[in-house]
């Protein structure tokens, strides 16, 4: 759970006469990660492996099959089938079956388009002929002589053209419609024509061209409306049998979409492979506690006649990265991977995030109500978005987090969406609380009060606890993972774990006051004389610079830090002072932000319940309206700065010290089916 | 003594604003960047938001000063 899985590295030898055995073997167990073969130039004795011989067939029928998908628009995303089938319905007449529905899907698409075609032709005769209809000059009239010129078309300046015309000649005739598209048709003497079309054209005219035929062009239109209406029947009738292709099927595509895809992920494996004339060489990894099994597997297929070999990782590999996590916390992979996914010889952190994320985030919201909304909403996301990976996994944080926000709203802050349960003691302005407004007694304290002074001091003072256990556990895990293979940096960072709690403790004695409080209640109790008697006088031992007082053990453990940082990578190494110092502030965000929502929604509440307990029935109306639209911004923008400010705390912070990233993810060859079952 | 307050409220608020001011203006360069660099591949998604959030501490230490300066009045 805290280390990826281990991986062993092997070679499968075997003679060609076994790979496909061997390969239907490796996809069905699906725990090995192949190491794509790279032919080098100083070893000309393998070459790289040629695909099985049934790849091209396999991936031809595969190819009309997705073309066949593509023109019925069946998807992956929207699956409308759930049954699976199983490989020998598939395969039982598939290429028959393949054959025959491509042909009778691309000759129902061609008559589908030649259709559409067809109809955008005669809407276009149609609303060209169109305002020729006012001018009810049969078509045949339009043409034939041998004296006159005819032009049909739209001219823009009409009052032009009437105007003009005479003073070129009298021997003409021009019909034009009453209408906004100013058609004309004009009948003009021939030996007048060069005149006429140079007018023409300053009238701005664009021609028509008429079709043949005889009948006025009323007549035309209505015999291809008629034609439109009788296309369009077709076409539906058409959409309805693709319609109907489609459903029938839509599950055989998918299933046999799938079964292909396995069968070319098979055949095209060997060219992933190094091999000989007569042999084949796999390299792979397999994870550790797969191995015997494997072996096992694969030499009671072949009789033992497979060579298989297995090594331990070497320093310089880099083996792919398997991360073995319990299902609630295996969503956090997600998270972790989004930054980089673990490296082989990293620390697994998913754990650790699917606990402290969700607690600072629900720590920055820390309030009843918005913690029940954030359950329900990420119950939403979790049903609405099933399909998507990324969705869900947000869903189940917000749910966590929503629970930590109801935990700390109930218990820490006493509040629900903005408001105490108990009224605050003695503050000077208009403040509400629901014990007040209920008119009873909830008997839910508020231990730290987010709107006062002092609450604020104990907020900060927590982030700062929590910042130092966190980035104390990240250091921690850091000089872990670093011992074994460089423990200069693994010194370093005790260095930095010396001066990060030196710093805590400089902190702590600065609320002093804060943490008299809190140790309070602990005055009567057995350990008491231990912490008044040594341990406070201890840490508060010290000079005083100014007003701060500085405790010896802040000094003793900032140098000896300094020292074991210098003497490990020298000065250099200083920077990373300064970068824990400042991460260790970083911390403080908890703090700033849970009081900023906190504000916010208070200031909110006294707007609205002002409104509300105004008297005035519509302005309560307008008051409701309004506390809950402004309620809803403070979930939304609360909930998205407090988880983004959380991912960062992790992701910067408590990461840098010991998390490398940059690792391949083990991807086994196997076909994940939806569709299928194997048998 | 009310000078005094005063005098330190101011502090503290130019502590907190100066500081946003800093911080908004090392976001907005960053953002604009992370943003095309996801644009061109999701999987710099993660890193993106890192490089976004890194100024945050910025207003945090001008939070910090503003707190320890509101203390003082």
């Amino acid at each position: 759970m805290f280390k990826p899985r281990e991986m062993k590295r092997a070679l499968i030898i075997g003679a060609k006469h076994d790979l496909g055995k061997t390969i239907e073997l490796l996809h069905s167990l699906g725990v090995v990660h192949i190491i794509d073969y790279i032919p080098s130039e100083e070893e000309d004795r393998l070459i790289l492996g040629a695909p099985m011989e049934n790849a091209s067939g396999v991936s031809q029928q595969l190819l009309k099959l997705r073309s066949s998908a593509q023109l019925l628009d069946i998807n992956p995303e929207n699956p409308p089938v759930s049954a699976k089938m199983t490989e020998s319905q598939i395969t039982k007449d598939l290429d028959l079956k393949i054959h025959d529905l491509e042909l009778s899907v691309v000759s129902l698409t061609e008559d589908k388009n030649r259709i559409e075609t067809h109809l955008k032709k005669i809407d276009d005769r149609i609303s060209q002929l169109q305002p020729f209809v006012d001018i009810d000059i049969p078509l045949e009239l339009y043409s034939g002589y041998e004296h006159i010129m005819v032009f049909s078309g739209f001219v823009r300046d009409l009052k032009k053209l009437t105007d003009t015309l005479p003073r070129i000649t009298d021997e003409y005739d021009l019909f034009s419609a009453d209408d906004d598209e100013q058609v004309i048709a004009l009948f003009i003497a021939k030996t007048h024509a060069e005149e006429a079309e140079k007018l023409l054209g300053e009238s701005g005219y664009t021609e028509v061209k008429l079709p043949e035929g005889n009948g006025l062009p009323k007549q035309f239109i209505e015999k291809w409306m008629q034609q439109k209406q009788e296309l369009s029947e077709k076409l539906g009738q058409t959409n309805k049998e693709l319609l109907e292709y489609r459903k029938r099927y839509a599950e055989f595509i998918l299933a046999s979409e799938e079964y292909l895809s396995i069968e070319v992920q098979k055949a095209e494996a060997p060219v992933r492979f190094a091999t000989t004339t007569h042999s084949f060489i796999i390299d792979c990894w397999i994870p550790s506690h797969n191995l015997i099994k494997t072996k096992d597997a694969l030499e009671k297929e072949t009789d033992g006649s497979l060579f298989i070999e297995d090594f331990p990782v070497k320093h310089e590999e880099q083996p792919p990265t398997l991360l073995e996590n319990p299902k609630p916390v295996k969503r956090f992979e997600f998270l972790l991977e989004l930054y980089s996914i673990p490296n082989y010889r990293d620390v697994d952190p998913s754990f650790i995030l699917s606990l402290i994320f969700p607690l600072f985030f629900g720590l920055m919201v820390g309030d009843f109500g918005f913690g029940i909304l954030l359950i329900l909403v990420g119950y939403i996301f979790m049903t609405k978005f099933k399909e998507s990976e990324g969705f869900s996994n947000i869903g189940w944080y917000i749910i966590i987090a929503g629970i930590f926000a109801s935990i700390f709203g109930l218990f820490l802050f006493g509040d629900m969406f903005g408001m105490t349960f108990q009224n605050a003691p003695a503050e000077g302005m208009a403040t509400y609380s629901w014990s007040g407004l209920l008119g009873i007694n909830i008997p839910i304290p508020s231990l730290i009060h987010k709107m006062e002074a002092l609450g604020l001091t104990e907020l900060l003072v927590l982030s700062i606890v929590a910042g130092t256990l966190h980035l104390g556990l990240g250091l921690l895990l850091g000089v872990i993972s670093e011992r074994k293979h460089n423990w200069k940096h693994a010194v370093t960072k005790i260095g930095l774990l010396c001066v990060l709690i030196g710093l805590a403790i400089l902190i702590f004695v600065m609320a002093d006051w804060t943490w008299g409080q809190w140790l309070k209640p602990l005055k009567h109790s057995a350990v008491a004389p231990l912490l008044w008697g040594y341990l406070i006088p201890a840490v508060k031992a010290g000079v005083y610079l100014g007003q701060l007082l500085i405790p010896y053990v802040t000094i003793a453990l900032g140098i000896l830090g300094v020292v074991i940082i210098l003497v490990s990578t020298g000065g250099f190494g200083l920077i990373e002072v300064l970068e824990v110092t400042s991460h260790l502030i970083s911390y403080t965000r908890l703090a700033a932000i849970c009081v900023a929502k906190g504000a916010m929604a208070f200031a909110f509440n006294i707007i609205g319940l002002g409104l509300i307990l105004s008297g005035n029935i519509i302005i309560g109306i307008v008051g409701v309206v309004l506390l809950i639209l402004m309620q809803l911004i403070v979930l939304a923008l609360g909930s998205l700065s407090s988880g983004i400010q959380a991912v960062r705390l992790h992701y910067v912070e408590f990461f840098m010290k010991f998390y490398k990233g940059d690792g391949v993810k083990f991807t086994p060859f196997k076909y994940n089916r939806k569709y299928t079952t194997h048998e | 003594m009310a000078t005094d307050a005063g005098i330190i409220a101011i502090g503290a608020g130019l502590a907190i604003g100066v500081a946003a001011i800093a911080t908004a203006w090392a976001q907005k360069t960053i953002g604009a960047a992370a943003v095309g660099a996801t644009a061109e591949n999701d999987k710099m998604f993660g890193r993106g938001l890192i490089y976004m959030v890194l100024p945050e501490t910025i207003v945090l230490f001008g939070l910090v000063i503003a707190f320890l300066l509101i203390q003082k009045m």
